[in-house]
């Protein structure tokens, strides 16, 4: 470990904390883009505030609110097989609710990051219909291993691979994805340069390769990659580090890629070979110290994930005050332990 | 209507001002007893995604629901329902899809980040069984942006869908010239070999000869190292034993450069005569020792300890003592 550090800027808690409530509560009509990925807005802030060890600014009452929300965004429909979460709800009006129609489909992104944040609340899962989701979530795996995002309309890519890796590891219930496919879908995504991009062929990228990293050892098949692979996995990934990280070669740092270069590494048991000391200067000069928050370069307008990967990534480094993050789940390991708690229960 | 997104907010006729739609009944969204994450909408946005959700409600598939998508779609385009619902008006009234593929090349060129409005391409293209159009809007699309992900996602698509490599080599050569460090271009070039040629004696000799020669312009480009790195995969004698390759890397060597990715390569020839036990004598434990020692106090020093553990790596190798790092890793599926 390397304790010298420019300590010289230190982490705003308090302003981040502030920051990420906000998004909690209302997002500006700038980010109107993001009407249909409330969830994953929901996840960045209550993970973030947990790995700020600063859930409890939440408030309880909020905090049931909250869970309450979550839980009104679960489908489930086991007649076109679409159950999980829905990412907002755009498509809902009092007519559906609490009933299925037409378009009423959950998403992927939805369901990992509505289960990720339930487990974060302290919620005991109970009114997850896991059975369901898996039974959806088995109709999205492509013959290729690749999973599509929702069940018609959306792409398919490594990122919906790892969130179907992730939804299996948080219900316990692997009987949604066949392994050997997912298995081998990683391996025809390895690039030449031992990076792994988001498909077969496609460019190695920082983002792909945490994904696909992510979902061997969430599969526990990590052990399916050579050696060779493994070495040269990790020398592409401890490439990427400029001061920061940056996600391709060639390509800028960029403070996200200290959480999934970082996490990849962890997965892979070489991130303390990084420099911490210049990782952390970077991505604290993304910190914005009026409104809080990170951005993804020096000098540009903070936002929801780049302060949680950027939070996320300085946990890694076991920066002051901040929990650390389980790199498969991308959760604390306070809320891993209460899933493991609750998973008991289903025993 | 047509493109509302660059109407003056003055010209704007809401939905439910318009006498056209006097018949439905626009549907709010329902977001629950509590709201999280609330958008604040505008008034615009709220009215065309009540009509939006009351044309969903009633199935309703018609021109005017047609272009209400549009409406809908310029103010969210990562709305994939939007999207979905479009292309089922588009089948259902059985829309000309070329007037449609016109109009997403619009919306792409617009925002060329958005993984929605190219999976509407994607979809319309399969309809179609027409590629014709691809290759001018990647190109298109990267020539503002010469890595948008996207573009080549697409690209690498229609070109291995339709058989369109014809050229494609050329387009790489230019893009390269453009810019030596474009990484997704020596992926494509990459791309294209593979599925084509494949790397035959021949190809690998030629292509070798090429990034060598890239190589001599930019010594300090990791893209021109990795696909170099790359082509050796294909190489049977491996990293050390391409004659072309070690002369080129020796004189570089001796004419004193210290590019941190011709010093690595080094060490990683290095790495493989020890492992394989003998062979060329340039490339022995003392060297690659060497090598890493100045990589991590000197050329690479970010990666220090990548490179002391490189040595260490190397020198058990050596010994016989190397067993790769056993992953028993925890966080995984068995463990519960």
């Amino acid at each position: 470990m390397n304790c010298n550090y420019n300590r010289k800027i230190s982490l705003k808690h308090n302003l981040h904390a502030k920051y990420l409530l906000r998004f909690l509560d209302a997002l500006p009509s700038s980010l109107i883009s993001c009407d249909t990925t409330r969830m994953t807005i929901a996840y960045f802030a209550i993970s973030g505030l947990d790995v700020l060890n600063a859930l409890d600014i939440i408030g309880e009452e909020r905090r049931q609110n909250i869970i309450q929300w979550i839980y009104s965004l679960q489908v489930v429909n086991d007649d076109e097989l679409v159950s999980g979460f829905q990412g907002s709800s755009t498509v809902n009006t009092i007519h559906n609710r609490n009933q299925n129609a037409q378009y009423k489909w959950s998403h992927l992104a939805g369901t990992y990051c509505g289960l990720c944040s339930l487990v974060i609340l302290g919620d005991d899962l109970s009114k997850v219909n896991r059975k369901a989701i898996t039974r959806s979530l088995k109709t999205l795996q492509l013959p290729n291993g690749c999973y599509t995002g929702a069940k018609d309309g959306t792409e398919n890519d490594m990122r919906f691979l790892f969130i179907a890796a992730s939804i299996s590891y948080l219900l316990n219930d692997w009987s949604g994805m066949d392994i050997e496919k997912s298995v081998s879908f990683v391996k025809d995504s390895i690039s030449y340069d031992y990076g792994i991009g988001q498909g077969p062929e496609l460019e190695a990228h920082g983002g792909s390769t945490y994904c696909a990293v992510a979902t061997l050892a969430l599969c526990n098949r990590l052990h399916s990659l050579t050696d060779a692979q493994l070495a040269g996995l990790r020398r592409w990934l401890l490439n990427r580090q400029i001061d920061g990280f940056q996600g391709r070669p060639n390509k800028p740092v960029d403070t996200c890629y200290s959480f999934w270069i970082g996490a990849a590494l962890k997965i892979l048991g070489a991130f303390e070979l990084t420099d911490f000391e210049q990782n952390r200067n970077y991505v604290m000069s993304t910190q914005n110290d009026v409104i809080g928050g990170f951005s993804k370069w020096v000098d540009s307008m903070s936002d929801p994930l780049h302060t949680y990967m950027g939070l996320a990534g300085l946990s890694l480094i076991g920066e002051n005050g901040l929990r650390e993050v389980v790199p498969t789940l991308n959760i604390t390991f306070r809320a891993y332990e209460h899933l493991k708690f609750v998973q008991k229960q289903w025993l | 209507m047509g493109d509302s997104s660059s109407d003056e907010e003055n010209h704007w006729v809401f939905y439910r001002d318009r006498p056209e739609w006097k018949d439905v009944e626009p549907v709010p969204q329902d977001d629950g007893d509590v709201g999280v994450v609330s958008i604040r909408y505008t008034d615009k946005f709220k009215d065309v995604y009540d009509y939006f959700r009351a044309v969903l409600k009633s199935s309703e598939k018609s021109d005017r629901a047609l272009e209400l998508t549009k409406d809908a779609a310029a103010l969210n385009p990562a709305n994939y329902t939007v999207w979905q619902y479009r292309r089922d008006i588009l089948k259902t009234l059985s829309k000309d899809l070329h007037e449609e593929l016109e109009y997403s090349r619009c919306i792409i060129e617009e925002n060329p980040k958005n993984y929605q409005v190219w999976h509407h391409r994607r979809v319309l293209v399969e309809w179609l069984k027409d590629a014709s159009k691809e290759l001018y809007l990647t190109e298109l699309i990267l020539s503002q942006d010469a890595k948008n992900y996207h573009a080549w996602q697409h690209r690498q698509w229609a070109i291995k869908t339709f058989n369109l490599f014809d050229g494609e080599l050329n387009f790489v050569d230019q893009l390269l010239q453009d810019d030596i460090r474009n990484n997704s271009a020596w992926n494509q070039r990459y791309f294209v070999i593979n599925n084509t040629t494949g790397f035959t004696e021949e190809v690998l000799k030629q292509e070798i000869e090429y990034t060598l020669d890239k190589i001599r312009i930019a010594k300090e480009n990791e893209s021109a190292w990795n696909f170099l790195r790359g082509l050796l995969l294909h190489d049977k004698g491996g990293l050390s034993k391409n004659k072309m390759v070690t002369e080129f890397c020796e004189e570089l060597y001796a004419s004193g450069n210290r590019s941190p990715f011709l010093l690595a390569l080094l060490v990683d020839m290095c790495d493989e005569q020890v492992s394989l036990g003998g062979g060329d004598s340039k490339y022995t434990l003392e060297r690659a020792q060497e090598l890493c020692k100045v990589l991590s106090t000197e050329y690479d020093k970010i990666r220090a300890k990548y490179w002391e553990h490189m040595a260490s790596v190397i020198q058990k190798k050596a010994d016989g003592t190397y067993e790769p790092t056993a992953h028993n890793s925890s966080f995984s599926a068995d463990e519960s």
